[in-house]
């Protein structure tokens, strides 16, 4: 297993050509014995790996740390070449840094080496980063744009981005309203700049998919799944209903599939403040009336119970996983091409 | 409101996308030889980790059988100290293993009980159908010692627990399944008086790596390999199963077994198999299991004077520590004959592999403990660089390591640079680990929700179990009309009898050092 994790080098640089030649030198391990010899050279050959170029976009200074730190665990998972974009639009003097560096972790007795290029730039630089990004980017590996917030849907940073990108991960859970979400669909439906979209918010659903679909594996109850006449999604007192829209939106789109419309009620739950806190299925039909929970329980389980009729089945309490950042975006960076359900249940979400 | 249906639902349409196995039906799982060490090092702790990540279903229940003298609650406690002991993710989640726990239930009894303790068995699955909604689903898994396996189907079979209601029956079955064919075949039959062949799961737990279920990947979903799988491209392939560690405290059944009963007859098998087998139509257990199958029966018939090597080891260093040879290990005989090293050389009369030779090798107390299939490609067959001969190449490798550090290594000839063409080799290496840094599941945690979910690929089936049983019989004939060993014929931490590395120099080939 991991062994250490340590930073390698961290130099700055003002021109593209440097941090490529920079990068080349971190990532075949240069620097490592100051003189380039063969054997160093092999040994980085052999430690090398990325998944994928991942481009994050940071708001603010502030935010860099954190947002760093996320990439340092992400990247025990999924060693990738990771730009960080910090444009600051305000400042009056055009400027622009870079810093290099390389992250060296053993693990099974194998270094392996990541890169990472921080872009910080101001006034006019801060509004073409995409072009310096693009020169920096590993070839034949998929592109990750992650944008924390919540994206300026309408700045030519964020298009030229997507238009880089193959991939567009955002979290709705950070304030996204009815208008984001839209507009978050337009950026997979659109004609150009148009990338795949990913969102944390969605992959922290999954266990309620999954506990919800496994209601209908057990013998007997598929036939129930057709008599679906109403979902009931009791969501946090704080407001946000991002997250209770997408899973209301998942099921509505499934069972438009087979011609049912199901009619959703969001409602407020006092006794959680933040996502979705109780899933309630109500089935009729010729099996008689059922109810299909999932209610949160404190500790992050889940309590699944069925009810037929007035006879209560046997609950069941699992796991609710309260992963971390990197965890849902390393299981994003894992799915590939369109996450077609994703769309759908967004778009059911808005209608 | 709810409109009318459109489209008949046929299947679960919530599980569209989900990228996880389907749920089993809810069950009741009977473990024989419940107060053992498997069940607290294996199977609860399995179940547990199954339970955490919502794999199984709820009214799942467990029905201990054991003929210990302890109290159902004494039980329940066993199970959970084991959990909390051996469960590979912690800490144990109170809330999640009292779920599990609430479905847990102890029946004591001998397993050759004639009549009562079936009883009061069959009543206790009655209960958990009853209150737990289990639908007459059973697995009854065999974790016992396997002079009982025969008794315990036999007593299923007469109780009419494996028959009983509705809902299905599978049987579980632990290595070693048989100790020769005969005996193989008189549990083969045995069992089929009571259950189907789509009933009975035999383990083996090495088919549930993840590593090995890689080498089919690998080799299927890659374009680049299967071309040049075959004999005219491979020079020869080795497969190793090689320990460091000694036969620990399990010496009273390795003087029963050997290396060949213990690794040769189920785990090479397994990798032989997989390493040699056609691309099956598609994934399910009988297509899988088919092409396995017609591996192990083209196995050229081989001579064990000239094919086949044995070795026991004697006193040496391992790791730095002075061990004992066999014949000093507890519960052996200072006599032994009993072999702790196996080479055999193997040959696959098909059109992809006719004349191209399998070295299988495993071995306790070599020097470090690696599994891998490393084919051998053939040199080129001419090099036009002038100061290079095609003999001082290093031949091509493609090693795919089970353990550890799982993976897969390419060794290619690269230039070294300067104004002189010389080659040297290099490794590409891709590590499993590396590459998908996330904990794999146990290799039971996948077989025991397979067998939940009635898919039995990575389950031996009865042909290939007997298959593999002819070849450990013909070989153990052919030792027996030979003068006994000269035992021991090899040091602790090293590579086995020198006869293994004259085996495969015939050919002017060497062993691997993995």
């Amino acid at each position: 297993m991991i062994q250490n994790h340590k930073e390698l080098t961290a130099r700055t640089f003002v021109d593209v050509h440097a941090i490529q030649e920079e990068l080349d030198q971190v990532r075949w391990g240069l620097h490592a014995d100051g003189g380039g010899s063969e054997a160093a050279q092999h040994a980085a050959a052999e430690a090398r790996a990325s998944v994928c170029n991942l481009i994050a976009v940071v708001g603010n200074e502030p935010e860099l740390g954190a947002i760093s730190s996320v990439l340092d665990r992400l990247s025990i998972t999924n060693p990738s070449r990771t730009l960080i974009l910090l444009a600051q639009h305000t400042r009056e003097a055009d400027k622009l840094e870079a810093e290099v560096s390389a992250q060296e972790r053993t693990e099974s007795g194998h270094r392996v080496t990541t890169e990472r290029v921080v872009l910080h730039a101001h006034g006019e630089p801060a509004r073409h980063l995409a072009s310096l990004a693009a020169p920096l980017l590993i070839p034949d590996l998929p592109v990750v744009l992650w944008w924390p917030g919540r994206p300026d849907f309408d700045s030519p940073l964020f298009n030229d981005l997507c238009e880089l990108a193959d991939r567009l991960i955002v979290d709705t859970d950070e304030g996204f309203d009815e208008t984001d979400l839209t507009r978050l669909l337009g950026v997979a439906r659109r004609k150009t700049a148009r990338a795949s979209i990913g969102d944390l918010n969605w992959a922290r659903l999954m266990a309620w998919r999954h506990t919800a679909a496994q209601f209908f594996d057990m013998p007997g109850m598929l036939a129930r799944l057709a008599h679906i006449h109403g979902v009931s999604i009791f969501h946090g007192s704080d407001g946000s209903t991002a997250q209770a829209r997408l899973l209301g939106g998942w099921l509505r789109s499934r069972m438009a599939t087979v011609g049912i419309d199901v009619p959703l009620e969001l409602r407020p739950d006092d006794s959680h403040e933040h996502g979705v806190c109780r899933f309630l299925i109500y089935t009729g039909g010729d099996e008689g009336i059922a109810r299909f929970s999932l209610k949160r329980l404190r500790g992050n389980r889940l309590l699944t119970q069925i009810r037929l009729g007035d006879q209560d089945l046997s609950p069941r309490t699992v796991r609710l996983e309260s992963r971390a950042a990197e965890e849902l975006l390393g299981f994003e960076l894992t799915l590939p091409g369109h996450d077609v359900l994703f769309e759908q249940a967004l778009d059911a979400a808005l209608r | 409101m709810a409109q009318a249906v459109t489209t008949p639902i046929t299947q679960n349409i919530l599980r569209d996308g989900l990228i996880l196995p389907r749920t089993p039906d809810p069950a009741a799982m009977v473990i024989f030889g419940a107060s053992g060490d498997l069940t607290a090092r294996k199977l609860m702790p399995a179940l547990y980790n199954l339970a955490l990540n919502r794999y199984l279903p709820s009214g799942f229940s467990v029905i201990g059988v054991a003929d210990t003298a302890i109290s159902e609650d004494e039980f329940r406690s066993r199970v959970a100290d084991a959990v909390q002991k051996f469960s590979r993710t912690q800490p144990v989640d109170r809330a999640v293993w009292q779920s599990v726990a609430e479905g847990i239930s102890f029946v004591r009894m001998p397993f050759d009980d004639d009549g009562e303790g079936y009883r009061r068995l069959a009543a206790e699955l009655d209960r958990v159908d009853r209150e737990r909604g289990t639908n007459g689903n059973r697995v009854f898994y065999l974790a016992t010692a396997p002079q009982f396996f025969s008794v315990i189907i036999e007593r299923l079979g007469a109780s009419g627990i494996a028959k009983a209601g509705e809902g299905w029956k599978r049987v579980v079955i632990e290595k070693p399944f048989g100790n020769d064919l005969k005996s193989a075949q008189a549990l083969n039959q045995a069992i089929h008086t009571v259950f189907t062949e789509q009933q009975i799961f035999r383990i083996d737990h090495y088919l549930g790596k993840e590593t090995v279920q890689n080498v089919l990947v690998f080799r299927f979903a890659n374009g680049i390999f299967e071309p040049i799988w075959n004999r005219r491209y491979v020079d020869h392939v080795q497969i190793t199963v090689a320990e460091d560690i000694g036969i620990e405290r399990r010496g009273k059944y390795y003087e029963g077994s050997g290396a060949l009963r213990d690794i040769f007859q189920n785990h090479l098998m397994q990798l032989l198999s997989i390493a040699a087998m056609e691309a099956p139509p598609n994934f399910d257990a009988d297509s899988v299991r088919d092409e396995k199958v017609k591996v192990l029966k083209s196995i050229h018939p081989i001579d064990v004077a000239t094919d086949v090597v044995r070795g026991q080891y004697g006193p040496g260093w391992v790791g730095g520590q002075e061990v004992p040879g066999y014949r000093q290990e507890l519960n052996v005989s200072p006599a032994s004959n009993t072999e702790t090293f196996v080479a055999v050389r193997l040959k696959i009369d098909n059109w992809r592999w006719a004349d191209t030779p399998f070295y299988l090798r495993t071995g306790k107390r070599l020097p470090s403990r690696a599994s891998e299939i490393a084919i051998q490609f053939k040199n080129p067959p001419h090099l036009p660089f002038a100061k290079t001969a095609v003999e001082e190449l290093t031949p091509n490798w493609l090693v795919m390591r089970i353990q550890p550090h799982e993976g897969a290594s390419l060794k290619i000839a690269a230039k070294i640079p300067g104004p002189v063409m010389r080659l040297r080799t290099v490794n590409m290496d891709f590590f499993y680990g590396s590459s998908f840094m996330v904990e794999s599941p146990d290799a039971y945690e996948r077989l025991v929700l397979d067998c939940l979910l009635g898919d039995a690929t990575l389950f031996a089936r009865e042909d290939e179990v007997e298959r593999a049983w002819a070849l450990v019989d013909r070989i153990e004939a052919g030792w027996a009309s030979q003068p006994p060993p000269a035992f021991p014929s090899y040091a602790a931490g090293t590579w086995g009898p020198p006869e293994a590395d004259a085996l495969i120099d015939q050919a002017g080939r060497r062993w691997r050092r993995p």
